[in-house]
């Protein structure tokens, strides 16, 4: 495999839910030990299979609850696949939420060293990336404050700054666009359109079409867990509008 | 920037399954010790003495321990707070390590349902940060030996060894309790009241020599139980050299580090073997 390269087959993850209701005494003496037998199976992704070229960029679509979430967890290894495979080559800066692993009691100097070592740097490597974070954060002397007073904007400046200057092979991004004022977007609108150019594969989630066909050529509409389309992005969101438009029952669950 | 090619997580191999456990932490090493540079940080922020309470902490204990038992009760044995301390310190280190580190994933949930990390290093760095307390712990100690004229020797020098086994020995048992905790919440409850439990049971407030004979059946039973439980060998690893002023037997020191190995080895792969189901638990 080529660095970049992302292979999902046949990938399968699912949730065991349990239920929380108890009528009998019997059932809340049993339910102490419902760890213990099986629960509900609800899959939340299931028979998915995906191929993404290095370099591709690739947009994930459903509607809440599809499961592009957590297809998104399982190529970020955060989630590991209940059935199937799932190849992921070189190195993933993992944007499924902006400042995830910040301490909001450590300063955001503290919390750039941290949440690099969290992405596999040493402290030293942090070093010689620290000024281009802080620079393009714009967060000036904010840098050296506990980031629990920095405000929402802020906070998603610096987990977009730390993001994309750790030389990812891979980049993933959920959702992150909608955060931070009009130009902070269109600088990392640039910054995502930079790593493109520069043959960085590219996972976008977002509900937003504009947003999506202005960076992603290919798509991939989820519905209920199972690949629904794959393909150029118009088609793709023809698909999902009308699934959309479709009768959305609840999430189906299978017993175990 | 070697890290950047070969080791960086993500990069090499595939599958997260395919990572070996091990490699996969020494390449986070730099994550452990900033956790616990972090740990330390937030936990004496806003405090004048920060750090220093680490050993401010039990300097107070050992002034209590001496005034108590130079004055008010008559002590068995000769500075008999330097006794105390000598088991006191590392049964601390043991129990503050477990009682933190059980509750380690469950207080990073938001982190490992986002970033892909090796879970171990969250009750590991639980344990790293309770041996600086342990170690700096010591500077006080011998202070007070000076104090009170407890000889010192080169015994002494056998510290190091016996806060690696010790480290080692406690790092098993905290990813055991931590990966338990997960899947069973009761375990906080069980491990409280077993760690109080233990403490009497095992050499802290007295030692095997103090013991004396009795002839009733649960005495007897008392004495195998200390025969068996680790901890016996563990706290002599501290006691002997501190207190006593010599090396702990050979065969307790193998056996604690055998034994300390062999707890590692089953804590860190029952761990690993049940960190990908964490994030269903959490």
């Amino acid at each position: 495999m080529r660095n970049g390269e992302i292979r999902v087959r046949d990938a399968g993850v699912c949730y065991r839910l349990y239920r929380e209701k108890v009528s009998t005494l019997k059932e809340a003496v049993v339910n102490r030990f419902r760890h213990l037998r099986s629960a509900e199976i609800f899959w939340a992704v299931r028979h998915v299979s995906l191929e993404i070229e290095p370099g591709e960029a690739i947009a994930l679509v459903g509607h809440n609850g599809s499961g592009k979430s957590t297809l998104l967890k399982t190529i970020a290894g955060v989630l590991m696949p209940d059935e199937g495979e799932v190849f992921v080559q070189g190195r993933i800066s993992p944007m499924i939420e902006l400042g995830a692993g910040f301490d909001p009691e450590l300063s955001g100097r503290d919390n750039i060293f941290l949440n690099g070592a969290l992405l596999g740097f040493s402290r030293k490597q942090m070093e010689g990336k620290f000024d281009r974070i802080v620079a393009f954060s714009e967060l000036g002397d904010f840098i050296d404050m506990p980031i629990k007073n920095y405000s929402s904007g802020m906070y998603a400046r610096l987990g977009f700054a730390i993001a994309q200057d750790v030389e990812p092979d891979i980049l993933i991004v959920d959702e992150v666009l909608a955060v931070g004022d009009e130009r902070f977007q269109e600088k990392c609108k640039a910054r995502i359109r930079d790593f493109r150019s520069a043959g960085i594969t590219f996972c976008f989630v977002s509900h937003n079409y504009e947003a999506a066909r202005e960076l992603c050529p290919r798509a991939a509409v989820l519905h209920h867990g199972r690949l629904a389309f794959d393909g150029p992005i118009g088609q793709a969101w023809e698909r999902y509008r009308e699934l959309e438009r479709g009768p959305a029952p609840g999430p189906q669950i299978e017993a175990s | 920037m070697t890290e950047l090619t070969e080791g960086a997580p993500g990069a090499g191999m595939l599958t997260p399954a395919r990572r070996s456990p091990l490699r996969e932490l020494v390449n986070y090493r730099q994550l452990v010790a900033m956790l616990v540079i972090r740990e330390l940080k937030v936990r004496y922020k806003r405090s004048i003495f920060g750090l220093l309470w680490t050993m401010l902490n039990p300097l107070l204990l050992m002034v209590v321990y001496t005034v108590v038992f130079s004055t008010i009760m008559r002590a068995p044995r000769r500075n008999f707070a330097i006794f105390l301390l000598s088991g006191l310190l590392p049964w601390l280190f043991f129990s503050i390590a477990i009682l933190q580190g059980l509750h380690s994933i469950l207080v990073n949930q938001e982190l490992i349902r986002k970033v892909r990390v090796p879970q171990a290093v969250f009750p590991l760095s639980v344990v790293g940060s309770n041996l600086v307390n342990f170690a700096l712990s010591f500077v006080p100690l011998l202070l007070l030996m000076a104090v009170v004229r407890q000889p010192f020797t080169t015994a002494l020098f056998f510290l190091p060894v016996a806060m690696l086994i010790l480290t080692v020995f406690i790092s098993g048992v905290t990813l055991l309790f931590a990966t338990f905790t997960v899947f069973f919440r009761d375990v906080r409850h069980l491990a409280e009241v077993a760690l109080q439990m233990l403490m009497y049971l095992s050499p802290v407030f007295y030692d095997l020599e103090m013991l004396g004979q009795h002839d009733t059946w649960w005495f007897r039973a008392f004495r195998v139980f200390l025969q068996v439980n680790p901890l016996s060998y563990l706290l002599g690893l501290v006691r002997d050299p501190v207190y006593y002023g010599r090396l702990p037997p050979l065969s307790g020191v193998a056996l604690a580090s055998a034994g300390a190995l062999a707890v590692l080895f089953i804590g860190f792969s029952v761990f690993n073997r049940l960190a990908p189901r964490h994030i269903h638990y959490l």
